[in-house]
């Protein structure tokens, strides 16, 4: 059979409403839309000088080889570069501070108990807030574009309790932007309480 | 009787502190389960009997023993119709208690918690003992009676008595069934069935223009799917039931339920692939489209209560083959046999690997000893593929591969991987086959083999052993994909599936000593056949919102007309007037009627294309028609509709009527050891 998601309602629930892009319009969407600095709502044009694009799709050699899943020549060209990645940032739950993952698809990330067959793409990769260690961000609906330093090699992050092909730190201003978004996203919960 | 090394010191001074004094219920000492479960335990009545095994079969013998307040317990003896049951070796026992830091595993009204860390599972007095013999047998036919005595430090005995059956063999004519196939279309009801053969072969004036090859099988019965616990059963149950004789909870295989948090030290039952191994030398062949730690596979070979432990499932493949005789594995899954050195401080690069120490396996000795199994290490930096190779095993990575093992003839034993998780469907591995390879190019696995191919392979391996062979061939998809409501796809898995069965009749009928079961685990998703489209494809193309009204019933419905390529699937499933699907068990869709470009995003994949729709809820959203659903969530569900199977070969007659899922493990018992009864229509 199955489907975990078919006898995992709550998870499925959760599941359903991170999947749902931006543009689904009406439907539920329990994360907050991630702030227009990084939203990615239409084709975005050529990266900055001296920042190259990453597609999550040139992350592994395709065709997968007979073993394991294997980095491309540009993944490992691009080690200690700057880079931009467009994907989801992936709810996890519990979230690490400091850290969270970005992934091809939208995908909610559950407690190890709860991870049966694992949902995340074996392809998404951990994001670094080099100067908030401690900042849990919060959860973001829909595409977000982030630029950093992209360190590439498996990365085990121990308060994720995963390992992940590479870690992008986080360039200064998208890090500001997100440290913003947390605080506005405190205060509005504080004044609904 | 002897005291198990696993015998836990429980209770320290803080259980003694909580309870001293107070009124935590009036010492009423009691026995809360008894395994074999038992109606005569459950509820005083002697029938039905639960628990059934073939003589011989192995099971393990359990009790959750609630002592008085204050006290432990010190001893236990099990009972067969009176007689004591020794361990001998004095190994095969233990008394397990809560043994995690009281503080956490024990809460302020003195039951246990069942937090991570602790042993037992939430709700038990503190003081609680689960005392277990292993691998017991009997031979004896008839209903026998089971009792425990357990005795407390002040010597007070609490006891309990249940029943179980030991079923007869019998005299048999002699002809045994050497060798089993089991084709498990998961999730396949009669309307799976019915919908194959009208898109495979078509019908005019009311008759089928040709049969499925499972329609040509002599015999065929209806069979009852419930779990232990359920009227509607997962997969985990649907499998093991068949191949133990006995109900399991949901998401359990090869297990009995206990009460502590251990998803491995269950009580287990024997499993049929094990009992013949045992006793015939027979090997073990399990052949899946879907990742093959899924429930259906793992359910032929694996004994655990949480059917998610991927790395525990597929170490023990390896690990206990020495019981099963497993000497074929092939589908996906790869990610659960690749290396996670996750500790190592040099960064390497990610192979994608899943293996984690957290759904890996350690087994307490008692099971060790009691049943010769593998103790199992949490070892995720394990290289699974290179373990299966230096046991002797062949390694197909893709179709080419499965041919190159063939080269200079069958191997000895096989190991085919040839997904990351669940491989692709029929849908679209024929698409890639016939030149569009979006869909496998996208899941970075273009040349994975066909479910025939896998079952050739399968059987040119397992007839080797000249003592014949276990083997269960899994349409998985069938069930995911009406998971998923996707009316284009599971109809090419039935396809896809029934050419499996082609494969091994045509097996059965080369090889007579063969005997071919075709059945399901489960229905899914309450499928039904509700007509067909009254539109043209390019009408439905542009009206994805008709839903209903593009329904025609009755002899409005006509036959609808597919084409059948070379390649024995249709050429389209965007047909005009095409073959449409209601869902009893459904949850939201939005409804074309068209064939979705990519398949519907499965949870257990973790390489999925982008482009695949979240859910059925999703999928389609603002452009097809808004099918409420009567389940939440947002995939269908199970039904606990009886299912039917098909019998061909040696032993086939015996598969008629309407009859139990745990039957189908007796009545191969007897083709298998005895052959068929003489004279007798059973
Ligand atoms: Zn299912």
């Amino acid at each position: 059979m199955p489907s975990f998601a078919c006898r995992l309602p709550i998870l499925a629930g959760l599941f359903l409403m991170a999947a749902l892009p931006a543009q689904a319009g009406t439907s539920v969407t329990q994360a907050p839309k991630a702030p227009s600095a990084l939203a990615v709502t239409k084709p975005l044009g050529t990266p900055p000088a001296g920042v190259t694009e990453l597609k999550f799709r040139d992350l592994f050699k395709l065709p997968v080889g007979p073993k394991g899943l294997e980095p491309t020549d540009k993944l490992l060209g691009l080690d200690g570069k700057r880079v931009r990645l467009v994907g989801y940032m992936v709810q996890q739950e519990p979230p690490v501070p400091g850290h969270f993952m970005l992934s091809p698809l939208p995908v909610v990330a559950g407690d190890a108990d709860d991870a049966w067959a694992d949902d995340i793409p074996a392809s998404a990769i951990f994001v670094k807030l080099p100067k908030s260690p401690d900042l849990v961000v919060p959860p973001m609906a829909g595409l977000i574009q982030l630029t950093g330093t992209l360190h590439v090699g498996l990365r085990d992050i121990p308060a994720a309790g995963r390992v992940a092909p590479a870690v992008l730190e986080l360039d200064v201003a998208p890090e500001r932007v997100l440290l913003r978004h947390a605080k506005s996203v405190a205060k509005a919960a504080s004044k609904a309480r | 009787m002897s005291r198990s090394p696993l015998l836990r010191k429980a209770l320290p001074a803080l259980v003694a502190s909580v309870l001293g004094g107070t009124a935590f219920g009036a010492s009423a000492a009691t026995i809360s389960r008894l395994t074999p479960p038992s109606e005569l335990f459950a509820s005083g009545n002697a029938a039905p009997v639960i628990a059934r095994f073939l003589p011989g079969q192995q099971f393990d013998l359990q009790a959750t023993v609630q002592p008085d307040v204050g006290e432990t317990i010190k001893e236990f003896v099990f009972y067969v119709d009176g007689q004591a049951v020794r361990d001998r070796e004095g190994n095969r026992t233990s008394i397990v208690t809560e043994a995690g830091p009281a503080e956490t595993c024990v809460g302020a009204d003195g039951k246990t918690t069942g937090k991570s860390g602790c042993t037992l599972v939430a709700g038990l007095p503190a003081n609680t003992a689960v005392v277990s013999l292993r691998a017991f047998s009997k031979g004896a036919p008839g209903v026998h009676e089971l009792k425990v005595v357990a005795w407390q430090n002040n010597g007070e005995r609490i006891t309990a008595t249940g029943n179980f059956e030991i079923v007869g063999i019998g005299e048999g004519n002699g002809q045994v069934a050497k060798n089993i196939i089991i084709l498990l279309g998961d999730g396949m009801g009669a309307a799976h069935r019915t919908a194959g053969r009208i898109m495979a072969k078509g019908y005019a004036q009311g008759k089928a223009k040709g049969q499925l090859a499972m329609d040509t099988f002599p015999y065929t019965g209806m069979v009852m799917t419930a779990s232990l616990n359920s009227i509607v059963t997962d997969s985990a149950p649907g499998m093991q039931n068949y191949v133990t004789g006995n109900k399991a909870n949901n998401n359990e295989e090869g297990v009995f339920p206990d009460d502590t948090l251990d998803a491995f030290d269950n009580p287990r039952v024997e499993y049929l692939s094990e009992y013949l191994h045992n006793l015939q030398g027979k090997s073990l062949g399990v052949v899946t489209t879907a990742d093959v730690f899924d429930a259906t596979p793992a359910s032929m070979a694996i004994h655990t209560s949480a059917r998610g432990n991927g790395t525990g499932i597929v170490d023990q493949f390896l690990d206990d083959r020495h019981l099963t005789g497993l000497s074929v594995l092939m589908g996906g899954g790869r990610k659960w046999f690749l290396p996670n050195p996750s500790n190592s401080t040099s960064p390497q690069p990610a192979n994608g690997s899943q293996r984690r120490k957290t759904n890996d396996y350690v087994l307490p000795a008692d099971i060790v000893a009691g049943w010769g199994a593998s103790p199992g290490k949490l070892d995720p930096e394990r290289d699974l593929i290179a373990d299966f190779q230096a046991a002797g095993f062949a390694y197909a990575p893709d179709k080419s591969g499965l041919d190159e093992a063939f080269k200079f003839g069958a191997p000895k034993q096989l190991l085919g991987l040839f997904a990351y998780s669940n491989m692709n469907v029929a849908y679209d591995k024929i698409a890639g086959r016939r030149g569009d390879r979006t869909v496998v190019d996208a899941f970075g696995f273009p040349d994975q083999p066909m479910l025939d191919e896998m079952t050739d392979a399968a059987l040119k391996v397992l007839s080797k052993n000249p003592k014949g062979f276990v083997a269960m061939i899994e349409g998985a998809s069938i069930d995911k994909q009406a998971h998923l409501m996707d009316s284009d796809r599971w109809p090419l898995e039935v396809i896809e599936f029934d050419r499996a069965v082609a494969v091994a009749k045509a097996f059965a009928q080369k090889n007579p000593d063969t005997l071919v079961l075709v059945t399901a685990d489960h229905e899914c998703s309450g499928a039904a056949i509700i007509g067909a489209s009254m539109k043209t494809a390019a009408e439905l193309e542009a009206n994805p919102k008709l839903g209903k009204d593009a329904v025609a019933v009755y002899e409005a419905a006509k036959f609808p007309k597919y084409r059948i390529a070379e390649d024995g699937y249709p050429i389209s499933t965007n047909v005009d007037h095409k073959m449409l699907i209601g869902y009893g068990a459904n949850a939201d869709r939005y409804e074309t009627w068209l064939p979705s470009l990519f398949p519907t995003k499965d949870t257990q994949q973790p390489f999925p294309p982008a482009q695949s729709p979240a859910n059925p809820n999703a999928r389609n959203e603002g452009v097809g028609a808004l099918i409420t659903g009567q389940v939440a969530g947002d995939q269908a569900v199970h039904t606990g509709t009886d299912i039917p199977l098909s019998a061909y070969g040696r032993g086939a007659s015996q598969f008629t009527g309407v009859f139990d899922n745990t039957d189908v493990m007796f009545k191969i018992g007897r083709a298998a050891v005895a052959g068929e009864r003489q004279n007798s229509q059973q």
